[in-house]
């Protein structure tokens, strides 16, 4: 009897993280799609809540609504700091669900989440938060890249800085476009799992830009 | 000009701010939570924390035309007047002399270097030494107080954020200084040397008055600022100055006699704040501060070739001389509780000692203030808060106490936006000019009542404000010196701020109104003080072209024709209203590096500006001679006024160190 109690509840106990992960795969691949705010912050809350496998996948998809609404709301400064503060609360989660030791790839992934979280400090207020976000952003790209310079995502949001830093701060549209096209080869065949994967609309709406 | 660079560069670094290495954060952390509803009827600030569209300081100070004053820069806010005869902020109706300005909590009493009549004299300390500007107008907190009208709250940086050195070469201004930053981030001095001698300059560009001596003026300071525990910060700042302005104006009482004026100023101010967290609720901060301040002029009636000439009117020969002791300190206790609410208490007490003589005449005053002061922020519900305050202070030479009472509150919407309103009592001294003549007089009051409107959403900006104020026993001079005079401000304030229209470009417009009335000084009777304009408009515009790498500042004010009187034995001989002030200034910065890829990068830049780019005649009122015939416009002493120079800053890259101690 102890016995078949415990098969039943293994059982449940199997399908309800089952269900969970097949939760998480459902947001990534709304995610896929998301392009509002409202989009995000629907998704936000799901993965907030969500607790699928690997551990580390949900608080770091919620970093990254969070980083996404920030980058979409860039022109209005007031709004911007909650969600800041909430995917680095979420990507520092992230990070100490990983193995720094041995999950390279994966810190990668996170770090550019945070890169881009930061970055969406900057837009509160340049004149205020850019000095100390703006360099926080870059440093952690740059750790993103040297754990694994093919990161097609830590490529675009180089990319991306590139793209919209002043050419005497050391912007270069040549760069980016060369980033961005690097990044935009390495995502020819993505995928569609819960690992990150996003990235190829990104690389081709920032290519559209330059020409 | 001394106007400039340090200006421009500041305005670059911003422009440059994304990738600029960051200041350790050692702020004592507000216990603030998001979205809340935060009282701020009555002013401006302009923090390093502002959010989208609201003041950062260098956004404040970086207003074309300022020459590097907090005043002159802060005219491009509502409810500050255009005044271009003389330094200072005159604010809804008051004076320059009723704006005080205070560093970390401590008094500045001489901003400025000694006036010149009709020609506003430069500020002595640099306004970029400031990470956080509150400009109130009104109903401004209680831990502040001798400022019938306006109080300038400035808080000033904590350790640079890199080690480096600047210079600058303009024709007629040449500074130099360093920042030293500690290997451990805890600690940094600093030291800044600028000579200005306008004689060059004067000789290509004539101006109205035979300046027969500088203008010249010299300033160095230095800084020492230590992180002392977790949260603690030990700040010292001292400044050094000194000016020599003399001139000579063609005589308004005769067709060939000439009329000097010259002023030697010396001055030292001295700043000691600390502040730190207790424990977890409680914060202290304490200030002291010495300052001397010695000024002496002359004034001379000579003939055209400059032999002096006995004066048959008074005044026209004689010499002035004060030196002045000033010693404050100051301490604030804040406890804080739960959902964003605080109680502060402190104290805080003024030394004023001043010696010297006008003509023959000794002059002496000592006074002795002291003041207490309490204020709490209080939560009344989700989106209704409250600041409620009381004031005491006491003055051994006039011998009275005082008690003033301080509330504001604000209401949030459900949109974001915000009501406020405020209301406070304001009581200061009589200036020592009269205290020196008498003791036996009062303090004078204004109270204030204000109701204002802000919506700050889409990195855009509108505030409108309404306003009463109420002044009671102003200083009256005729018939005798006394307390008996009184008056009133009223008016409406428009502000409107957007950084998102239009990429890059950052602009303000402000409107002013402004009625106002007072029987003070020698006024026959209840007039509108030469010093108020009822209408004024002004324009801020920033814009950052990247590709150039080029700023370029511009800024343009109106205000409607002020009155003018003369005022002669009791009676107005004469009166009017000047034409309308109208001012555009242009500056524009081009940013580079000289040497890159070093150790040592710079970060340097030419600039170039004009104030008052349309050669506009500006009069700001009318110098009557003693029998009254005769009347003189006051007017800029050159049409335009121009400066051109290069700058440079050179900071060590550390970059790495700071990944390695904040991450």
């Amino acid at each position: 009897m102890k016995k078949l109690l415990t098969i039943a509840l293994m059982t449940v106990l199997y399908y309800s993280s089952y269900a969970q992960s097949d939760a998480l795969q459902q947001a990534v691949t709304k995610l896929d799609q998301a392009q509002t705010v409202k989009d995000y912050l629907l998704l936000e809350k799901t993965f907030a809540s969500a607790s699928g496998q690997p551990a580390w996948l949900p608080p770091y998809y919620a970093a990254l609504c969070n980083a996404r609404i920030g980058f979409l709301l860039q022109d209005d400064g007031e709004k911007i700091e909650p969600y800041s503060d909430r995917g680095e609360a979420q990507a520092k989660q992230a990070l100490s669900l990983l193995d720094s030791s041995k999950q390279h790839k994966e810190l990668a992934e996170v770090y550019t989440v945070l890169s881009m979280v930061y970055r969406t400090k900057v837009f509160i207020n340049p004149m205020t938060y850019g000095r100390k976000y703006g360099m926080l952003s870059q440093q952690l790209l740059d750790k993103a890249l040297a754990l694994d310079p093919q990161n097609p995502r830590a490529l675009y949001v180089a990319a991306w800085v590139k793209y919209y830093t002043p050419k005497m701060w050391g912007g270069d549209k040549e760069q980016a476009k060369k980033l961005a096209g690097e990044s935009l080869a390495k995502l020819t065949n993505p995928g569609t799992d819960v690992y990150p994967h996003w990235g190829r609309a990104d690389d081709q709406l920032l290519l559209s830009k330059i020409k | 000009m001394k106007t400039g660079f340090i200006f421009l560069l500041f305005t670059a670094f911003a422009a440059g701010a994304q990738n600029k290495p960051a200041t350790a954060d050692t702020t004592v952390k507000s216990k603030r939570a998001l979205h809340e509803v935060v009282v701020s009827a009555g002013s401006f600030e302009a923090s390093d924390k502002a959010k989208g569209a609201s003041l950062t300081p260098i956004d404040a100070v970086t207003v074309a035309g300022s020459n590097a004053d907090i005043t002159q820069a802060l005219r491009s806010l509502p409810g500050a007047q255009q005044i271009g005869e003389q330094s200072g902020l005159f604010v809804r109706g008051g004076t320059g002399d009723e704006t005080r300005q205070f560093i970390d909590g401590t008094l500045l009493k001489t901003p400025n270097y000694p006036s010149v009549p009709g020609i506003p004299q430069y500020a002595r300390i640099n306004p970029f030494l400031f990470k956080g500007i509150l400009f109130s107008a009104g109903g401004y907190s209680a831990l502040y107080g001798g400022a019938m009208s306006s109080a300038l709250v400035m808080e000033t940086t904590d350790l640079p954020e890199k080690t480096s050195a600047s210079c600058s070469v303009f024709p007629s201004n040449l500074g130099a200084g360093f920042q030293h930053l500690a290997d451990n981030n805890k600690s940094s001095y600093g030291a800044n040397l600028n000579y200005s001698n306008q004689s060059l300059y004067n000789g290509v560009i004539p101006q109205k008055p035979d300046y027969y001596a500088g203008p010249a003026y010299a300033d160095g300071n230095f800084n020492f600022r230590i992180r002392t525990g977790k949260t603690g910060m030990l700040k010292l700042y001292s400044n050094w100055t000194y000016s020599d302005v003399g001139m000579r104006n063609p005589d308004i009482d005769s067709s060939t006699l000439n009329s000097g004026y010259r002023v030697h100023g010396w001055n030292s101010y001295n700043n000691l704040s600390f502040r730190s967290l207790l424990d977890h609720n409680w914060k202290l901060e304490a200030g002291t501060v010495y300052s001397f301040n010695e000024t002496a002029t002359t004034t001379s009636l000579t003939d055209t070739k400059g032999a002096p000439v006995a004066a048959p009117i008074p005044g026209k020969n004689s010499s002035h001389l004060i030196r002045s002791d000033f010693a404050q300190a100051r301490i604030v206790l804040t406890r804080f509780f739960s959902k964003g609410q605080a109680l502060r208490i402190g104290g805080e007490h003024f030394y004023t000692h001043d010696k010297g003589h006008t003509n023959d005449t000794l002059l002496t005053l000592t006074d002795q203030l002291s003041a207490f002061f309490a204020e709490g922020d209080i939560y009344l519900a989700p989106n209704l808060a409250a600041k409620a305050g009381v004031r005491a202070e006491y003055s051994t030479v006039l011998r009275k106490a005082v008690v003033a009472p301080r509330l504001s509150m604000a209401y949030r919407l459900p949109d974001g936006s915000q009501f406020n309103v405020a209301y406070g009592i304001f009581y200061q001294e009589p200036l020592n000019d009269w205290l020196y003549l008498q003791r036996d007089l009062n303090f004078s009051s204004a109270t204030h009542y204000v109701l204002n409107y802000t919506k700050k959403a889409n990195n855009r900006f509108f505030r409108a404000e309404l306003y009463y104020k109420q002044y009671k026993e102003l200083i009256k001079t005729v018939p005798n010196l006394s307390n008996n005079g009184n008056g009133y401000a009223q008016g409406l304030e428009l502000f409107w701020r957007d950084k998102k229209s239009i990429k890059n470009l950052d602009y303000w417009v402000s409107y002013t109104y402004l009625d106002t009335k007072r029987n003070d000084l020698n006024a026959p009777y209840t007039l509108r003080p030469a010093y108020t304009s009822p209408h004024t408009t002004t324009v801020a515009i920033k814009k950052f072209f990247q590709e150039i790498s080029t700023s370029v500042n511009v800024s343009w004010a109106f205000a409607a024709g002020r009155p003018y009187y003369n005022i002669n034995a009791g009676s107005i001989s004469d009166q009017g209203t000047t034409k309308t002030y109208n001012i555009a200034n242009l500056h524009i910065a081009y940013l580079c590096s000289f040497f890159k890829h070093r150790k040592w990068k710079d970060f340097s830049g030419f600039a170039v500006g004009v104030n008052n780019i349309f050669g506009t005649n500006q009069v700001f009122g009318y110098q009557y001679s003693a029998n009254g015939m005769n009347k003189a416009a006051i007017t800029l002493p050159a049409t335009r006024g121009y400066f051109a120079g290069i700058f440079m800053s050179f900071g060590i890259d550390r970059t790495e160190d700071f990944l390695n101690t904040n991450l």
